[in-house]
């Protein structure tokens, strides 16, 4: 199959991961749209340094994301669109082997309540774009810790750091819904068990 | 010998299966022997199946459909004058029917693999029963509830790749509890939960061409089986096909029909599976 037609192939495919990604990078639909248009233009470009052994989903959404940040370079006038860099926060860098000394929240609560697939899925959009984006890509795209590392740029660590900061975040949302941001001040519950 | 507080700290790399041989081996020898641990475990991997697994990912809209459909027959015949986004929509605009195809196209081939081998009658009415009775047991929780029927026709809308139309009645002891997507025989349908008088009623809507492989008579137009004690209607309308799944006979018709229309009588079932 020659380069174009597995393009074509591979595009359709994994088109709303990549419109979701754009949304979670950009936060607007428009702005989506646009940076959606321009990553496939880029990705087309450097379709010849893709390796095939790889998967094409990190690949992509890496490129998407260097796009993003170049597009933030060009023009940051809108609130939404402030340096994806500016927003991390510094974060310690921890190591596999002892990737967090924290205990995550049991989900036992959420599980009791029975809420619906929808409303778990509307927390995710609620938690701070930062760990949102690396929520998104493990628990949506099913991305491995690596994959995210590569495409964010940041230590494996700092990735389990934001996923374990994020999911429990999420919980508290759907434990305790008045904590999302806009209606109250968040509180994360830490009480382990 | 790994502690409680360590064991716990790594439960979400341990469910994720991301930990490195050796220490996934010390956290497993830990759960062969800690209680506590096991059911942490346990909870977290409900949840995973219960929600986290089902998660999809925000669906792109028609409209970023029509554009990239466009778009990527001119990256590869490499026409690209000028990469404008500007150029790119205005592109876009005027290939757009182009793309309906495509996408028409598209879809049906994905379809058609996805359905595999034909589905019989016999597979799909026992498939429903089966669907019916983990909806009324809350085996699969609904992924929307307590919603009206257009906003869940809007919801599904956005999800399924045909179309999903509701009735919308008033009747007294008639309820929609609730929707979700999901699977009989692989075939990816929107499945919806009622309430008639207190007794649950599944109805099942399938996409037109999977009805259509049933290879179904057209006469009579209401397909009527006894299954496992369910009563199961199976019919075509409107571009999609629908199977009802009820213990209450024809008074499950009280989900599409208002008590008053006067209906055609359902046949008889045909077939006691």
């Amino acid at each position: 199959m020659d380069r174009g037609s597995e393009f074509q192939d591979l595009v359709p495919k994994y088109l709303n991961s990549l419109y979701n990604y754009a949304l979670v990078l950009t936060r607007r639909a428009e702005d989506a749209e646009d940076l959606l248009q321009e990553s496939l233009v880029r990705a087309y470009d450097g379709l010849h340094t893709f390796d095939r052994s790889l998967s094409f989903k990190p690949w992509i959404f890496t490129i998407m994301r260097n796009v993003q940040i170049d597009r933030q370079r060009r023009r940051r006038r809108q609130p939404s669109e402030r340096p994806l860099r500016d927003e991390e926060e510094a974060e310690p860098v921890v190591s596999m082997e002892n990737p967090l000394c924290s205990i995550p929240l049991a989900p036992e609560d959420i599980l009791v309540r029975r809420e619906t697939v929808e409303r778990v899925r509307e927390a995710i959009r609620h938690l701070p774009p930062v760990l949102r984006e690396i929520v998104e890509l493990r628990d949506i795209e099913g991305l491995s810790y690596r994959d995210i590392a590569t495409i964010v740029s940041r230590p494996v660590g700092t990735v389990m750091s934001r996923l374990y900061r994020g999911r429990n975040l999420l919980r508290t949302y759907l434990v305790e819904p008045a904590q999302r941001p806009g209606e109250n001040r968040i509180g994360v519950r830490n009480d382990g068990l | 010998m790994m502690d409680c507080d360590t064991a716990k700290s790594k439960l979400f790399p341990y469910v994720d299966g991301e930990l490195a041989t050796e220490l996934r081996d010390q956290v497993e020898a830990h759960l062969a022997r800690c209680g506590a641990c096991r059911r942490l475990v346990d909870f977290e991997v409900a949840f995973r199946e219960t929600y986290v697994d089902r998660l999809r990912p925000d669906p792109a809209p028609e409209r970023v459909r029509e554009q990239v459909a466009t778009l990527l027959p001119d990256l590869v015949h490499g026409q690209r004058a000028g990469r404008t986004q500007r150029w790119l929509k205005r592109l876009a605009l005027g290939v757009g029917a182009a793309l309906l195809v495509a996408i028409g196209l598209s879809a049906g081939v994905a379809l058609q693999s996805h359905l595999g081998t034909r589905t019989t009658l016999a597979e799909l009415t026992d498939a429903a029963v089966e669907q019916h009775q983990k909806l009324v047991r809350d085996l699969l929780p609904p992924d929307i509830k307590d919603v009206s029927p257009k906003a869940a026709e809007e919801w599904f809308r956005k999800r399924l790749a045909f179309n999903v139309s509701l009735p919308d009645l008033k009747t007294e002891g008639l309820r929609l509890l609730g929707g979700r997507i999901s699977h009989l025989r692989e075939v990816e349908v929107a499945a919806l939960e009622y309430q008639v008088d207190g007794n649950n009623v599944s109805l099942f809507i399938i996409p037109e061409e999977a009805y259509r492989q049933l290879r179904l008579k057209d006469k009579p137009r209401f397909k009527v089986v006894s299954h496992r004690g369910y009563d199961v209607v199976i019919w075509r309308s409107q571009g999609a096909g629908y199977t009802l799944v009820s213990e209450i006979g024809d008074r499950a018709c009280l989900v599409c029909h208002a008590p008053h229309e006067k209906l055609e009588p359902l046949p008889r079932p045909s077939a006691h599976l």
